[in-house]
């Protein structure tokens, strides 16, 4: 116990840790504000710069990011009306309607605070919930982990974009260029065209940067003379009397973002809309309606979202399937760092899972201090014209790409994939579970051929195998039912429920 | 959806074009161990790719479900590939051919005067000026913060 404490305050006492988590947070509330640049973004292009440093310093640097960046986006939702980030599109529907009747330095006092306190709660769950669930997850055989990584595809295919069929047509393309390269069972090239560029397989990093930072910035260009509103802000620290009315609102919204943040795929995107619908249903007499400014309409997504930080690491450091896109990107972090998170990363590396906890609880108190200054000069930055900062995000992506292996060939495969993800962007495609994809699919494969080699080959036992072993099963059951969900039968279904539902409705 | 949702123009060629690849991946996949074997380094392969068959095959039909864009291809000119893009491609695609010979730092910064002055449309002065500051940015940050090896050009002879 007293060895956790130790691990978990090393970048509490350590002045250039303190300062690379306080130096993240920030530049991630930036990132996070300025439309067009999103978390995932430049979390995916740092993680090429930092790969050289130790790993503590990485993770402080990113840890601070990825907090900073979710609430960020909350800021230009409230002063704009533009969402910075996906995650803050439910803030903007409330916070924007403050601003302008003059309130906006309240919406975001009351914002960075409950972000907060959503973070908090999204701690405390990671640092209750990991190890027990850690220690579960030590009876998870190849099965199981076939099973859970396409739960989370199917999870960010259904949720995410405007088809299941785009959703999963993403998840499986990730999956072919994760599996591009040696076969790690065999040494038998796949997909690699002999040549011996493709044969070292295509970093996973580069995929990123190319889907995320170049052909966001591509996309980007379609709205590149966006006027900026300017607001007027007065009081920013939240009333007290604020805080306690709306404790409520907040505490169920950040159960909703730990819940969603920790099922495999989802994210702060859509727990912090879950959380608005649940705030908009569970308040009967708002003192504003919802849409023109009601306050829990503000505190629900913000709480949810940051709330879904804490919870989105737990089944990447138990199981090693990312919570969401970030924990994804953050899980090749830890790959090219030497480590495996999994069940064996508590117990074989305890001081980096406390190490994250404790390294996360600092980035939520330099996220109070942050957010509660420096608003007016914030302002001024995020005004930046993107006709400069388009540029500048497709040389730091070369950079990035190139900063890996040394290679240019790989800065290609960048600009290839940002111009397909474009495309793919353009036509309703989401690119997350392009993403989640790459990471899964080695391990999907590995997991699916042990776990067939372990029913030596057989078909039938392979079956009987998910069947008779409690866990498997209900993983199994889980998977179907995910999947029947979004089939026209499923629909059928849904439909029918709602009808019963309205009808018995009508009759009491 | 109840009312037929409009095609976004060039939608159905996209569709199209990912069924054909996802056609010809799928053939690829085939290649590596065919059906030799049920934990074969290509079997996984082929059922991500058969995947992405079946997916482009509904997400074509759907696209087909829906009301054609019209405009023909001056619309996917205007809609999806606008100027501003297409010239912004061709832009990054010279900047990263010509890093290996002028070196980063060069290329970096002739890219980024020549993309911001397409994109702003200001002064060429307070373009280089601004283009001058991002490089300056740039360079402290990764060769200073981060100590990224940068390409050096082989035609200035690593001047830059």
């Amino acid at each position: 116990m007293l060895e956790s404490f130790g691990y978990l305050a090393i970048s509490w006492f350590d002045p250039w840790l303190l300062m690379l988590t306080a130096a993240g947070t920030l530049a991630g509330i930036y990132v996070g504000a300025i439309p067009g640049l999103s978390v995932t973004m430049a979390v995916s292009i740092l993680i090429s710069f930092t790969f050289k440093w130790s790993v503590n310093d990485a993770l402080a640097l990113i840890a601070g990011v990825y907090v900073g960046g979710v609430y960020g986006g909350s800021r230009t939702a409230i002063l704009l009306n533009i969402p910075g980030a996906p995650s803050a599109i439910a803030t903007a529907l409330d916070g924007y309607p403050m601003a302008k009747r003059g309130e906006a330095g309240e919406a975001v006092g009351l914002t960075t605070v409950m972000s907060v306190f959503g973070g908090f709660v999204g701690i405390a769950a990671l640092a209750l919930f990991a190890p027990m669930l850690a220690d579960f997850a030590l009876m998870f055989t190849s099965r199981d982990y076939l099973l859970l990584a396409m739960i989370g595809i199917l999870l960010v295919g259904t949720l995410s974009g405007e088809s299941f069929a785009k959703g999963v047509f993403a998840g499986a393309l990730g999956v072919l260029i994760g599996m591009v390269g040696l076969d790690p069972m065999t040494a038998e090239g796949r997909f690699t065209f002999d040549t011996i560029t493709l044969m070292g397989g295509i970093p996973y990093v580069v995929a990123m940067i190319g889907f995320f930072g170049v052909a966001e910035a591509f996309v980007q260009l379609h709205q590149l003379d966006l006027p900026a509103v300017k607001q007027k802000i007065d009081r920013v620290i939240p009333r007290l009397a604020d805080v306690r009315r709306y404790f409520r609102v907040a505490m169920r919204a950040s159960g909703i973002g730990t819940v969603i943040g920790a099922l495999p795929g989802t994210g702060g995107d859509i727990a912090a809309l879950l959380a608005y619908d649940d705030a908009k249903r569970a308040t009967k007499n708002p003192e504003v309606p919802f849409g023109e400014g009601a306050k829990e309409g503000l505190v629900a997504p913000e709480a949810a979202n940051n709330a879904a930080v804490g919870g989105a690491f737990v089944p990447m450091l138990t199981l090693g399937i990312p919570g969401d896109a970030v924990t994804a990107v953050i899980i090749g972090a830890l790959f090219i760092h030497g480590l495996k998170p999994g069940p064996l990363l508590l117990v074989e590396t305890p001081h980096l899972f406390w190490f994250t906890v404790g390294n996360l609880a600092l980035a939520n108190i330099f996220l109070l201090i942050f957010g509660l200054t420096g608003i007016r000069i914030f302002t001024k930055i995020v005004e930046c014209p993107k006709a400069i900062l388009l540029p500048l995000i497709i040389i730091l992506s070369a950079v990035g790409s190139y900063a890996i292996q040394n290679n240019p060939v790989d800065i290609y495969w960048m600009l290839l994939f940002g111009v397909f993800g474009y495309f793919l962007k353009v036509y309703g495609f989401q690119v997350g579970p392009v993403i989640l994809g790459v990471i899964l699919g080695p391990m999907m494969d590995s997991n699916y051929r042990r776990a067939m080699i372990g029913a030596r080959n057989d078909p039938a036992t392979f079956i009987w195998d998910f069947l008779s072993h409690p866990i498997s099963c209900v993983l199994l059951i889980a998977f179907l039912a995910l999947l029947i969900s979004q089939t026209p039968l499923g629909r059928m279904a849904r439909e029918a429920w709602r009808g019963r539902r309205a009808q018995g409705r009508g009759a009491g | 959806m109840s009312s037929r949702a409009q095609r976004r123009p060039g939608e159905l060629a996209f569709a199209v074009a990912l069924l054909a690849l996802s056609l010809w991946l799928f053939s690829e996949a085939y290649k590596i161990s065919g059906f030799s074997g049920l934990s074969t380094p290509g079997i996984f392969p082929m059922l991500a790719t058969g995947l992405m068959v079946v997916c482009s095959l509904v997400i074509l039909l759907k696209a087909l479900a829906m009301t054609p864009a019209g405009g023909g291809l001056r619309r996917f000119l205007a809609d999806i590939t606008p100027l501003r893009q297409t010239v912004m491609v061709v832009l990054v695609g010279l900047y990263i051919l010509a890093m290996p010979y002028l070196g980063f730092l060069a290329a970096s910064g002739v890219f980024l005067f020549v993309s911001i002055q397409f994109l702003w449309r200001r002064s060429p002065w307070l373009t280089a000026l601004v283009s001058l500051a991002g490089l300056a940015a740039i360079h402290v940050v990764f060769s200073l913060v981060f100590q990224v090896v940068l390409p050096k050009g082989t035609l200035l002879q690593g001047l830059f």
